[in-house]
């Protein structure tokens, strides 16, 4: 299915800040000082980005504006700052956890919920969003005895899927890219009969349709997909999120799973907005408690 | 013999063309009016990725089918024609 060229554009400019030079540099500091002396060169190295990556302030100013709206410019200014180092910290734990063998200590929230639903052999349907680290979080699905597939291009992860092993024989996790035959609905579909568990970042439409709910005090457009797909086959919807509680500590959260399915005589579209609302606030209290590890770096409100 | 593969083919479409009414929103359309050799995605009935999704679960619950080729699929999915030629060789097996 071909995408319109405004998603392949939006693909391009949201290539990695940085060069390879600096990527070393970080993984270096890891290798030799650990994650806390890695973190410490961030404080330097975000200001340069807060100064000179104006499209990059611009990216988080769509998100800050709206989480901080009755702060100032300055404070605006200093909120993406905070932004720029949080996210850095996550980069260098999603190095150190995928490629440096480092392991954090992962609490999840929702446990006996989410042991319950593995235990039951039922396909179901995971929403994450750009929140804390999903990298960091897939670690974890390695070790869940299920074929989990991943609702995302290799090519925007590379490194992410080397070190999970990502479609390769040995491992259970496998991609199933939006770009394939029908967006890959028919092989996610098929997944959830037999099983497995599907996986969608919630806050990325990748082109594809999406409706206008309530995030932040405005409307903002969320894909709907996961939704439509878990009613559909009747498989249990779990939102995921992640966050960093601590330097060596994630937390997630797997306490909403959902069970939706149509009903008959009623608009599709406006269930399905239902449900994407109740993601759409899960998403919210997590930004409320958590402010500078969403890391959604495009304008995903709708204008007037 | 090819006249009841035809009157199998038949009734197969005519089923098919039933479960797209009633189960995707396709306004306004009735089971009659789609044409046996109707495209099915993007032109013809229009449908889309997600209206995918209901026809994979129509065909695992009606016909208990499954489509796990995804290099066949585009052939499968083309029409009303294609889907029924699948469903009747498979039922066959």
């Amino acid at each position: 299915m071909q995408l319109p060229q405004c998603v392949n554009n939006m693909k391009n400019k949201n290539k990695r800040r940085g060069n390879e030079f600096g990527f070393n540099f970080f993984k270096m500091l890891v290798n030799f000082t650990g994650l806390r002396g890695a973190y410490g060169f961030l404080y330097i190295v975000c200001i340069y980005y807060l100064i000179f990556d104006l499209a990059a302030v611009k990216a988080a100013m769509a998100y800050i504006a709206r989480r901080f709206p009755k702060d100032n410019f300055l404070l605006k200014y200093f909120h993406v700052y905070k932004l720029f180092v949080s996210q850095g910290k996550q980069l260098i734990d999603r190095y150190a956890a995928t490629q440096n063998g480092k392991v954090f200590d992962i609490t999840l929230k929702g446990y006996d919920e989410f042991t319950d639903l593995l235990k039951s052999g039922r396909g179901f349907v995971v929403v994450g969003a750009h929140v804390g680290s999903w990298q960091v979080a897939m670690t974890i699905l390695r070790d869940l005895k299920k074929t989990v597939y991943l609702i995302m291009r290799p090519e925007d992860n590379p490194a992410v899927f080397e070190s999970l092993k990502v479609g390769k024989s040995e491992a259970q996790i496998k991609c199933i890219s939006p770009d394939g035959f029908l967006g890959g609905m028919v092989e996610a579909t098929n997944a959830l009969t037999h099983g497995g568990v599907v996986c969608f970042l919630g806050d990325r439409n990748y082109g594809f349709d999406t409706v206008g709910v309530k995030f932040l005090s405005a409307e903002a457009l969320f894909p709907y997909g996961a939704f439509h797909l878990a009613a559909c086959a009747q498989a249990p919807l779990v939102v995921l999120l992640s966050a960093k509680t601590a330097p060596e500590h994630y937390e997630l959260d797997a306490r909403k799973i959902f069970l939706f399915h149509y009903r008959k005589g009623s608009d599709k579209k406006t269930q399905l907005t239902a449900w994407v609302q109740k993601y759409a606030h899960a998403l919210e209290a997590y930004v409320q408690k958590y402010p500078y590890q969403c890391f959604l770096f495009h304008d995903i409100w709708v204008k007037g | 013999m090819q006249d009841e593969k035809e009157e199998q083919l038949k009734s197969i479409r005519k089923k098919l063309k039933e479960l797209l009414v009633a189960n995707l929103s396709l306004e306004g359309v009735k089971p009659e009016n789609i044409k046996d050799d109707e495209i099915l995605f993007g032109e013809g009935l229009g449908l889309d990725s997600l209206d995918a999704v209901e026809i994979v679960v129509l065909l695992q619950r009606n016909f208990a089918l499954e489509v796990k080729d995804m290099s066949e699929g585009k052939k499968i999915f083309y029409s009303v024609n294609t889907l029924a030629e699948y469903v009747y060789a498979n039922a066959k097996k």
